[in-house]
C-alpha cells in the first residue's frame, strides 16, 4: 500500500524583491500513511502553511519531490494542479471561506460542478448527503451569513469531502470557533477519519487538536522537529522595568520639544489656544511624573 | 474545460446572485449600457423609417423615369425651348415627354409652388388625390386645382377664385378653384397649385418655354442609357434620373444616420467603460472567493466563465431595456414631430434587425469590456487570495 504523502527534502524560499529570501522550509522530509489524523504544530512563521499548502498543490516547492497518493505533484503546471486539488484533496480553511452569495447546498456542490462527472441531479444528491452527514440535512437552503461559525465550518468540511479525496488538509480548523464548537468539530473529524478512513492533516495551533491526532509533528524555522519547542521564556523583571523607563524618556524628550516649540510660536497664536495647549501638555507631564514615580517604586 | 453546460448554469447563478448582491451599482452600470443602446435603436429606427418613407414619396411623385431642367433658379427657370420635347420623343426607349412649368408664384399675399401641367398628365405623373371638386379639363386655362392647406389658408373652396402673380410682379390672372387636393403621392408634401401649362407660360410670359420636361420611358430599367442618349443631345441641360435622385437623397440620410450613430457609439463606450469597472470591482471584491474557488479545484476557465456571465448578464439587460426605450423614444418624436406640424411623418417601423443588431451589440460590447478585468481574476493565486484579508 503506497503512503498518502511522501514528502523528499521539499525546500521553498519565497523571493520577496531587491534580493531578499525568505527559507519558509529548508528541507522537509515527511511520511504520511492513509488513513492516518496527523497534527502539525508550531509556532507562526514556523512553515506550517506553506508545508499544507506544498501538500495541496497550492503551491509549487522551489526543490524537492512532492508524492501525494502515489502522485508525483512537484512539477505540475497550473491545470494540472486545479485537477490534482480537485479530485484528491479536500481544504478546510481557518476563516471557512464559504461563498457567500451561494447557499449551503450550492457550496458543497461547487467542487462536484468543477469536476463535471456527476449529471445535476447528482451533484444535488451527493452535496445532500454529504450536509446531512455533517448534521446540517436542514440547513442547507441558507446563506453562509444565516449559519453560525460552527455550522460554517462544517459546511466547509462537507465541501471538503464533495469529490471524496484521498486526503483532507486543515489549516487551524478550530481557529475561529469557541472552544466547545472546537472540540466538537474535531470528534467529529475524528469519527470521520475512523468511518471513511480518509487522511486528515490538521495545522493547529490549538493543543486540544493535536491531542486529538494520532502523531503530532512539531516545526520550528522551517523544519520538522522531534521535539515540541521550548515556549518563548517570559522576559525577566528587570528586562521589563528597563523597557518601561525607554518608554518614559521617549515621551518626556516628546514633551520637551513641543513645549519649545509652543514658545516658539507663542505671539503668531491666539492665547486661548496657548493657554489651551499648556493646560494638555501641563497634565501630560503630570501623568509621567506618577508614572516615574511607579517605575521607581516597582524597582 | 469539464462539462460546459453545468459549469455555465453554476457561472449565471453565481453571477446574477452577484448582481442582486450589489443592484444599485449594477443598475447604475446597466443604465450607462442602455443610454447607449436607446440612443443607437432610436436613431437607426428613425433613420431607417426616414429612408423608406422618402424613398416612396419619391417615386410616387414623380412617374417620370428622367427630368431634364433648365440649370439656374434650382430648375425653376423657364428657358428649355418647347419644341425640344420633339427631340426628345426621338431619343429610343422615351414613351412620352411631359412639359411642365415648376415656379413660385404669389397668392394671396404669400408665395406657393405652382405647377403648370396639361391637366390629363397630372394625375398619371404626380399621382394627385382630390378631396373636393375634379381635376382640370384639358383647354381650361383659367381653372386651378390647389392644395388643402393653400385652400384652408386662402379660406377658398370650390368655385372661388384665386389669383396668381408673377413673383417678378405684374398684374396676375384670376383662376377659378375646380379642385382640392387631399394629398400628393402617399407623403403629406403639399403642393400648392396646380394650372395649365399655357397658364403659367403666360403668366410667367414665357409663352413657347418649359422650365421641365419629364420623360416617361418604355423601360424603367434604360433609365441610365436614355439619361446618356439626352445628354448628348443636350450638354447644357442638367439630366437627372429618378435613380439618382433618390441615390442623393438616400446619401445625405445616411451621413446624417451616420453622424448620430456615432453619437451613439459614444455613449455605448462610456457604458461600456461602466461595465469594466464594475467587473473590475467585483472580481477585487472577491479575491478571497476567487482563491477559494480555485483551491478546491476551480480552473481559469471556470473563473473567466463566472466573471463573464455577469458582463454578459449586464450587456443582456441593457440591451432588453435599451431596445424597448428606444422604440418609445421614436414614438414620443413621432407624436411630436407631428404635434408641431412638420410637413412629414416619421412612421414607426420597428425592424427585426436593428431589434437583433442592438441586442448583440449591447451583448458583445458588455462582454468584451468585462474580458480584461475577468482575465485578471483568473490570474490571482490562491495561495495569495486566501492570505488577503
Amino acid at each position: 500500500m503506497s503512503r498518502a504523502v511522501e514528502l523528499h527534502n521539499v525546500v521553498k524560499v519565497y523571493e520577496l524583491g531587491e534580493g531578499i529570501k525568505v527559507e519558509a522550509l529548508r528541507g522537509v522530509d515527511l511520511n504520511v500513511e492513509k488513513g492516518e489524523l496527523l497534527s502539525i504544530m508550531g509556532p507562526s512563521g514556523s512553515g506550517k502553511s506553506t508545508l499544507l499548502n506544498m501538500i495541496g498543490g497550492l503551491d509549487n516547492p522551489t526543490s524537492g519531490r512532492i508524492i501525494v497518493d502515489g502522485i508525483d505533484i512537484t512539477g505540475m503546471g497550473e491545470g494540472e494542479l486545479a485537477r490534482f486539488r480537485r479530485e484528491s484533496v479536500g481544504f478546510v480553511f481557518q476563516f471557512f471561506n464559504l461563498v457567500p452569495i451561494l447557499t449551503a447546498l450550492e457550496n458543497v456542490e461547487l467542487p462536484i460542478v468543477f469536476e463535471g462527472k456527476l449529471s445535476s441531479r447528482e451533484t444535488r444528491e451527493r452535496a445532500s448527503d454529504l450536509l446531512r452527514l455533517v448534521g446540517l440535512g436542514e440547513r442547507m437552503k441558507h446563506r453562509p451569513s444565516q449559519l453560525s461559525g460552527g455550522e460554517q465550518q462544517r459546511v466547509a468540511i462537507a465541501r471538503a469531502l464533495a469529490n471524496d479525496p484521498s486526503i483532507v488538509i486543515a489549516d487551524e480548523l478550530t481557529g475561529n470557533v469557541d472552544r466547545e464548537t472546537g472540540s466538537k468539530i474535531l470528534r467529529f473529524i475524528q469519527h470521520l477519519n475512523r468511518t471513511l478512513g480518509q487522511t486528515f492533516i490538521l495545522v493547529t495551533h490549538d493543543p486540544t487538536v493535536g491531542q486529538a491526532s494520532q502523531r503530532i509533528l512539531y516545526m520550528l524555522d522551517g523544519r520538522i522537529i522531534s521535539e515540541p519547542p521550548k515556549s518563548v521564556e517570559t522576559p525577566s523583571k528587570q528586562v521589563l522595568i528597563e523597557e518601561r523607563r525607554q518608554l518614559i524618556l521617549a515621551e518626556l524628550g516628546w514633551l520637551r520639544s513641543s513645549l519649545i516649540r509652543l514658545e516658539e510660536s507663542k505671539d503668531s497664536m491666539k492665547t486661548e489656544l496657548y493657554n489651551q495647549l499648556m493646560a494638555g501638555y501641563a497634565s501630560k507631564l503630570e501623568s509621567l511624573k506618577q508614572a516615574i514615580q511607579g517605575s521607581q517604586e516597582a524597582s | 474545460m469539464a462539462n460546459t453546460a453545468k459549469t455555465f448554469r453554476l457561472a449565471l447563478n453565481m453571477a446574477s446572485k452577484s448582481i442582486g448582491r450589489r443592484k444599485f451599482r449594477a443598475a447604475l452600470t446597466i443604465l450607462g449600457i442602455v443610454i447607449g443602446i436607446t440612443t443607437i435603436v432610436s436613431l437607426m429606427s428613425i433613420g431607417y423609417g426616414m429612408q423608406t418613407e422618402v424613398g416612396s414619396a419619391l417615386s410616387d411623385m414623380l412617374g417620370a423615369g428622367i427630368t431634364i431642367s433648365s440649370g439656374g433658379m434650382g430648375g425653376m427657370s423657364a428657358t428649355i425651348p418647347e419644341y425640344v420635347r420633339d427631340y426628345v420623343l426621338q431619343v429610343p426607349g422615351v414613351k412620352d415627354c411631359v412639359p411642365v412649368i415648376t415656379t413660385i408664384m404669389e397668392v394671396g399675399g404669400s408665395q406657393t409652388m405652382v405647377i403648370g401641367i396639361d391637366p390629363d398628365q397630372a394625375q398619371s405623373l404626380y399621382h394627385v388625390t382630390l378631396s373636393e371638386g375634379r381635376l382640370a379639363r384639358h383647354g381650361e386655362d383659367h381653372s386651378a386645382v390647389i392644395g388643402a392647406s393653400m385652400a384652408e389658408r386662402l379660406g377658398v373652396h370650390v368655385n372661388d377664385t384665386i389669383t396668381l402673380s408673377s413673383t417678378m410682379g405684374g398684374v396676375g390672372n384670376t383662376f377659378t378653384v375646380v379642385g382640392i387636393l387631399r394629398s400628393v403621392g402617399s407623403s403629406g408634401i403639399s403642393i400648392g397649385c396646380f394650372i395649365s401649362l399655357q397658364a403659367a407660360q403666360s403668366l410667367l410670359k414665357k409663352e413657347g418655354y418649359v422650365s421641365t420636361l419629364l420623360v416617361v420611358l418604355n423601360d424603367p430599367s434604360q433609365a441610365t442609357y436614355v439619361e446618356h442618349s439626352i445628354k448628348q443631345l443636350f450638354p447644357e441641360a442638367s439630366v437627372s434620373s429618378q435613380e439618382a435622385i433618390l441615390g442623393q437623397v438616400n446619401n445625405i440620410l445616411n451621413i446624417i444616420t451616420g453622424v448620430l450613430l456615432a453619437l451613439g457609439a459614444i455613449s455605448l463606450a462610456v457604458g461600456a467603460i461602466g461595465v469594466m469597472n464594475t467587473i473590475t470591482m467585483s472580481v477585487y471584491e472577491r479575491t478571497r472567493e476567487i482563491g477559494m474557488m480555485k483551491a478546491v479545484g476551480g480552473e481559469r476557465s471556470h473563473i473567466l466563465l463566472i466573471f463573464l456571465s455577469e458582463a454578459a448578464i449586464i450587456g443582456l439587460i441593457g440591451g432588453c431595456a435599451g431596445n424597448v426605450l428606444g422604440l418609445l423614444m421614436v414614438y414620443v418624436i413621432k407624436l411630436f414631430a407631428s404635434t408641431i406640424g412638420l410637413p412629414f411623418t416619421i412612421p414607426l417601423i420597428i425592424s427585426p434587425t436593428i431589434i437583433a443588431a442592438a441586442m448583440v451589440l449591447s451583448l458583445a460590447i458588455s462582454v468584451i469590456a468585462g474580458l480584461y478585468p475577468s482575465w485578471k481574476a483568473t490570474n490571482i493565486r490562491p495561495v495569495e487570495a486566501l492570505r488577503y484579508e
